[in-house]
């Protein structure tokens, strides 16, 4: 993360940070999210060892004392199951906002929870994410990113450009990542989705032939793009909302040498505070999954 | 403004229209344009593959931005435009909140439509079955009624995301349009019909009607009996 000062910070937050830590008020200039101090705090596990600053592992608010965009937080409940990247996109866009500290409970596809009636009653449709902000339902987790950032707009980072080159760019790559989504999820539930009497090979291929034609295709936007991020030169909703599919598809075992740009951009953002904290936690557990796509 | 956009477009295409509505609404008439045929095959032509690399329509222009996404064209176009036209996003988080989700819901509404009036189109004939064309149908007819009911609650008059026309009405409305279109029954869905009645004739969606459907009145009755 780029030190971006402490301006961003009200005078309330910072004179509350700044009794708190040992180190003083030179110190919060490097540090542009409170993500890894929030995530000791709410007991939330930490993806990787990495590297923790020895002032943040001190860091206490003061009790009884809550933060602008604890409050809010608090407002917001989020029904979510590990390693879907719709649940992840909203999960980043949250800690992208600084919006830590929300109600959160994590189901299982498995057990089928998602089709309980806790999920029902948030999402008729029986699917997950489940979001609401107040009495506000957002279970369409692009509507959800969307909302989040115009609603907290002047808090976290700052997730839509000014530029219209880029915030044109930045809505275009947003609305193919679901194409891109959708690919992938018709290759790797082909053979539990379809019954079986409905199969063919020939549709498998053609879903494969379509899914790989699409993979060079963002291989080749991000070759063109410079900046490192799908819009351009700034982290914006366009990598909030593709990131947890690319992601899933090296997961998947996409040769990182056959897709280099990918690659790149997939391994860079993985050490990205707000995508280290909402690290899918069974992938913890399991770093590598099955080798579906490694002949793509 | 306008003399910078181009547009490719294909009659009757939802995607296509949504933006032309946004175009009306957003008072940017005189954009060049070009009705490019399906059937024809000229959504593959190099004139639209030089702009998009998908051989989509619609593809769209504006200077050197092109944003050929229908939902990314309707965003960009909001947010450059804002203050001209009919503003197109509430300010209210309530009624913003309800818009992006409709909006996004109806991605998923439109699959389902052309999982019906166009399997044969996207599924090859030897790999058609009966029981799949069945099994979408009985999932538009669930969708449907969860759209029958989103508009019910907020009560008759109302648009997608409440009391004003919002880019919810931008990119959905075209879905209901063909609904109707393809025969669905406003004695079974009343409350869509009532919605359908109440926008057909909003200047943005009359002057973006799709000129096939005014040649041609009358639609087809394939959804008739779900």
């Amino acid at each position: 993360m780029r030190g971006q000062g402490v301006s961003h910070l009200s005078r309330l937050e910072l004179q509350i940070l700044g009794d708190n830590t040992k180190m003083g008020w030179g110190l919060l200039a490097p540090i542009r999210s409170q993500t890894v101090s929030r995530s000791l705090l709410y007991n939330r596990r930490l993806p990787h060892s990495s590297f923790t600053p020895y002032f943040f592992q001190h860091f206490q608010p003061p009790s009884g004392l809550t933060l602008p965009s604890e409050t809010m937080a608090k407002d917001m409940t989020l029904l979510w199951g590990s390693g879907s990247p719709p649940c992840w996109r909203v999960m980043i866009a949250l800690e992208e906002k600084n919006l830590k500290g929300y109600n959160h409970k994590l189901l299982s596809f498995d057990k089928k929870e998602h089709k309980s009636e806790e999920v029902m009653k948030m999402n008729p449709r029986g699917q997950l994410p489940a979001f609401k902000h107040g009495d506000k339902v957002l279970n369409e987790s692009y509507a959800a990113c969307l909302y989040l950032e115009n609603q907290f707009k002047s808090q976290g980072n700052k997730l839509i450009p000014d530029c219209p080159a880029e915030l044109a760019l930045m809505y275009q790559r947003m609305l193919e990542g679901l194409t891109l989504h959708q690919k992938m999820i018709d290759d790797i539930t082909y053979n539990w989705k379809v019954p079986e009497g409905e199969k063919h090979d020939s549709a498998v291929k053609r879903i494969r032939e379509s899914l790989t034609a699409e993979i060079k295709l963002w291989e080749g936007y991000l070759q063109k793009t410079s900046g490192g991020f799908l819009a351009g030169k700034t982290f914006s909703l366009a990598d909030v909302c593709v990131y947890p599919t690319i992601f899933t598809i090296f997961r998947f075992r996409l040769c990182e040498e056959r897709y280099p740009k990918l690659a790149a951009y997939y391994n860079r953002l993985k050490d990205r505070p707000s995508i280290k904290a909402s690290w899918p936690p069974t992938w913890l557990e399991n770093p590598r999954g099955e080798d579906i796509m490694k002949d793509i | 403004m306008a003399k910078d956009m181009t547009l490719l477009w294909g009659s009757g295409s939802p995607p296509c229209w949504r933006v032309m509505i946004a175009l009306e609404e957003k008072n940017l008439q005189g954009y060049n344009h070009k009705l490019l045929s399906f059937d024809k095959k000229e959504h593959k032509s190099q004139e639209v593959l030089d702009i998009n690399p998908r051989g989509q329509l619609p593809s769209f222009k504006h200077g050197d931005n092109i944003v050929n996404d229908s939902y990314a064209a309707c965003f960009y176009l909001e947010s450059q435009f804002k203050s001209q036209g009919n503003a197109l996003i509430p300010d209210s988080p309530a009624e913003q909140a309800l818009m992006y989700q409709r909006m996004f819901e109806g991605l998923v509404f439109y699959e389902k439509l052309n999982a019906v009036i166009y399997y044969k189109w996207f599924v090859p004939e030897e790999e058609r079955h009966d029981s799949a064309l069945t099994r979408n149908k009985e999932a538009l007819a669930t969708e449907l009624k969860l759209w029958e009911g989103y508009l019910k609650k907020l009560g008759s008059g109302s648009y997608l995301a409440g009391k004003s026309f919002s880019l919810a009405d931008v990119t959905v409305f075209p879905t209901v349009a063909y609904l109707f279109r393809f025969g669905l029954s406003a004695e079974r869905y009343p409350v869509l019909g009532e919605y359908y009645a109440l926008l057909k004739d909003r200047p943005s969606i009359k002057a973006s009607w799709p000129p096939h459907w005014l040649e041609n009145t009358k639609g087809q009755d394939t959804l008739k009996e779900i």
